[in-house]
């Protein structure tokens, strides 16, 4: 099975990221650049997947030359290929762009080595912007089956076993391929790399794409800000059960809550 | 030696200390339990009569001169993460809280160093030290110790392979005698040799000296990367073994922890998330090290992290999984910084020891202390700093009565602290003494070694009002 995993590289999402005012924007200075967790755990079930039916895992991304950093991470822990679309200005690009941007690069992709991929894998969301448009835009540049929210793939004779989280539960759904997931948090972490597979990683060449031109971007970021702080909440100081739930319908009477 | 009796804390004395922080002052119903106990309850709970919020260093030391005078005990407590019983009030008294003193003061970056309250906890100064681009190197496993605990216990952790434990960062000090005079030892300097080191009798004494109300801490500038290896072996003696190999090989890991499955297991249990690989290229893991490489540059650690998993390799190691991103750091470190809480979460009755041995005889102990299993009704759980011998031996129990096993656990204790000193070791390397583990040090160190402690703590603390029944001082 050919499998195209799409990865961002964003900023690392487990450390505080401030608002800068000066730059009107997040304070992303000495933050270290990481692939986008979800796109983690894309990128460690396509593997999962291909260890089990076969085939190979391409990944690809789009930016400058320090995203090569991450697509080598991507080739430590389970991917075969991986191709940078370059483009210094992909932090301009919409969702639609990014859709657009990647539609030509599969094209070019499955032209060049004459195989076409049987899915696609993208991250549900990116921990940045978090717009979770990309998976299912691309899905309508290359009029493909999108499942999204996805835990659990699975080949079956007619094509894909695919579990879908809900806010319910879970979905079954069963999909032809070719098809696109976007995938949510699984019941698994993705694998660290090997001594070993890092080494070979840092070996394997890593192939530039040319971007979209009609890319573009049809969206204007006009703001950017940081969230509003609370206020400090009150606290009502009485041992009564009874008169500390008095008190608090006061307050709320007065905030005028009911 | 002499005896000492303590009179209760009188009316007059709550009424004096209210008079000095008013509000701060706790009595009868209003001390919550948490305070007889510290992390070890089996040494033994006690409540003290009066609790007073830590607020400044002449406070403090009107307070203790009251209790000085009356002849009530003290007894200092940061955050009661101890694992000794040190910062119980076993005859009562007075307990001064001093993690309400948790403001960091200044930081000098011209001489590398911060001031600090003793109640800042170490997680929040390694926060805002890492904000500024600074280390505080000494890095145990509880983070939620205060400050003033750690320099009370001289707290290593896993970063004292490198740089050294809790002493080497502590530059200066405030303390309040128990007589309720102030001292500043210590200055902002890196040598000394000025008359009798106090600051450094003053760390490590376990609130039996003095009471810790201001420090000043060594920093150095945070290295700019570093990356953790998880390296897994069939067993542990194999997973010791490559340790010697690592240094003599020149590599100088910033922290270098051993840990067998099952503590692993526990610890994933209660993390709810599994990281550590348990079986590789269809062999069982037994035992794990979990190795840290500072650096300025990547490709230098990388390269450099490449040799080290070339050493070890060499040495028998299945496998050599690299932690380089923030999120793989945090997960293996997360598995290793919660095994106490794990051990606890699981475990009814749990007693432990801290004993420190060289590194080239830990895979003897270890073995040692694993052969003694069959013999007692417990469960035996270990892991340590494998970079300096430092191993933490946990028995643990869930069908045993408390009387049972605290027989067991004596007899246990007592051999394998006589075989840490067979080995050339200590019985404590970071925990402390404090009541739990009195009777060992006395067999130990022997009755010499005692006289003298005992001397320097009727040299600071005339009436021995001052956390007795610790360390030297048995009631």
């Amino acid at each position: 099975m050919e499998i195209l995993v799409c990865i961002k590289q964003v900023p690392d999402d487990s450390v505080e990221i401030g608002y800068d005012a000066a730059l009107g924007g997040p304070a992303l200075d000495g933050v270290t650049p990481v692939v986008n967790a979800f796109d983690t755990y894309a990128l460690e079930m396509a593997t999962r997947l291909k260890e089990t039916v076969g085939g190979q895992v391409t990944v690809v991304s789009i930016g400058d030359d320090s995203v090569k950093n991450s697509l080598k991470n991507c080739l430590a822990v389970g991917a075969d290929k991986a191709w940078l679309i370059k483009d210094d200005q992909a932090a301009a690009l919409d969702p639609a762009g990014v859709a657009k941007t990647l539609a030509k690069a599969k094209a070019d992709l499955e032209s060049d080595t004459g195989q076409n991929f049987d899915m696609i894998f993208c991250g549900r969301e990116s921990t940045d912007y978090a717009s979770a448009q990309v998976g299912v835009m691309l899905a309508d540049e290359l009029h493909l089956p999108c499942v999204t929210n996805v835990v659990a793939v699975e080949q079956t004779e007619n094509g894909m076993a695919i579990k879908q989280e809900t806010e319910e539960g879970y979905h079954r759904v069963e999909c032809g391929t070719p098809c696109i997931v976007t995938i949510q948090k699984p019941n698994y972490d993705p694998r660290y790399p090997t001594i070993k597979s890092k080494m070979a990683a840092r070996k394997k060449p890593i192939g530039e794409l040319t971007p979209a031109k009609d890319a573009g971007s049809s969206m204007e970021v006009v703001k950017v800000y940081g969230p509003a702080k609370r206020a400090a909440g009150v606290k009502i100081k009485t041992d009564d059960p009874k008169e500390a739930v008095a008190q608090a319908m006061a307050m709320m009477t007065e905030a005028k809550v009911f | 030696m002499e005896e000492f009796v303590y009179n209760k804390v009188s009316p007059e004395m709550i009424e004096a200390f209210q008079a000095i922080v008013p509000g701060k002052v706790h009595v009868n119903g209003d001390i919550n339990e948490d305070y007889s106990h510290d992390e070890m309850p089996i040494y033994g709970k006690a409540m003290p009569e009066v609790v007073i919020d830590g607020t400044t260093t002449e406070d403090i030391a009107k307070i203790v001169k009251i209790c000085y005078e009356n002849s009530v005990p003290v007894i200092p407590r940061g955050a009661g993460t101890g694992l000794t019983g040190a910062a119980v009030a076993l005859h009562g008294g007075v307990l001064i809280d001093m993690s309400k003193m948790n403001k960091i003061l200044e930081y000098d970056m011209e001489n590398m160093v911060v001031r600090v309250e003793p109640g800042v906890l170490l997680n929040d100064l390694a926060e805002d030290a890492r904000k500024k681009g600074l280390l505080y190197p000494p890095d145990p496993g509880e983070k939620f110790a205060t400050l003033g605990g750690n320099v009370a216990t001289n707290a290593g952790g896993m970063r004292a392979v490198k740089y050294g434990c809790t002493r080497d960062y502590v530059r200066a000090m405030t303390v309040v005698l128990p007589t309720g005079e102030i001292v500043k030892m210590g200055a902002t300097v890196s040598k000394t040799s000025s008359g009798y080191s106090l600051l450094n009798l003053m760390i490590g004494s376990e609130g039996t000296l003095g009471i810790i109300t201001e420090l000043t801490l060594k920093v150095i500038p945070a290295p700019k990367e570093t990356i953790s290896l998880i390296i897994p072996f069939e067993n542990l003696e194999e997973c010791i073994g490559a340790v010697p190999r690592l240094f003599m090989a020149h590599l100088q890991p910033q922290a270098l922890e051993f840990m067998e499955k099952e503590i692993i297991y526990a610890s994933e249990r209660y993390l709810g998330k599994s990281v550590f690989p348990k079986e590789l290229e269809g062999i069982d893991i037994g035992a794990y090290l979990l190795v840290t490489f500072d650096g300025e540059d990547m490709d230098g650690l990388e390269e450099l992290t490449e040799q080290a998993a070339e050493v070890v390799l060499e040495a028998g190691a299945i496998d050599v999984l690299v932690a380089d991103t923030p999120a793989k750091k945090k997960d293996a470190w997360a598995a290793r910084n919660t095994f106490l809480e794990a051990i606890e979460a699981e475990t009814k009755l749990l007693d432990e020891c801290d004993v420190v041995v060289p590194v080239n005889r830990i895979a003897e102990y270890l073995t040692f202390v694993k052969s003694l299993e069959d013999q007692y009704d417990f469960q035996i759980k270990s892991f340590g700093h494998a970079g300096d011998g430092n191993l933490h031996i946990y028995t643990c129990a869930n069908d045993m009565d408390e009387e049972t096993f605290k027989r067991q656990v004596d007899d246990f204790m007592k051999i394998i602290y006589k075989k840490a000193a067979e080995c050339g070791g200590l019985i404590s390397g970071e925990h402390g003494i404090g009541s739990g583990k009195m009777a060992y040090l006395n067999d130990y160190v022997g009755e010499t070694s005692m006289r003298l402690m005992r001397g320097i703590k009727q040299v600071f603390d005339p009436k021995m009002i001052l956390n007795p029944g610790k360390i030297c001082y048995k009631l």
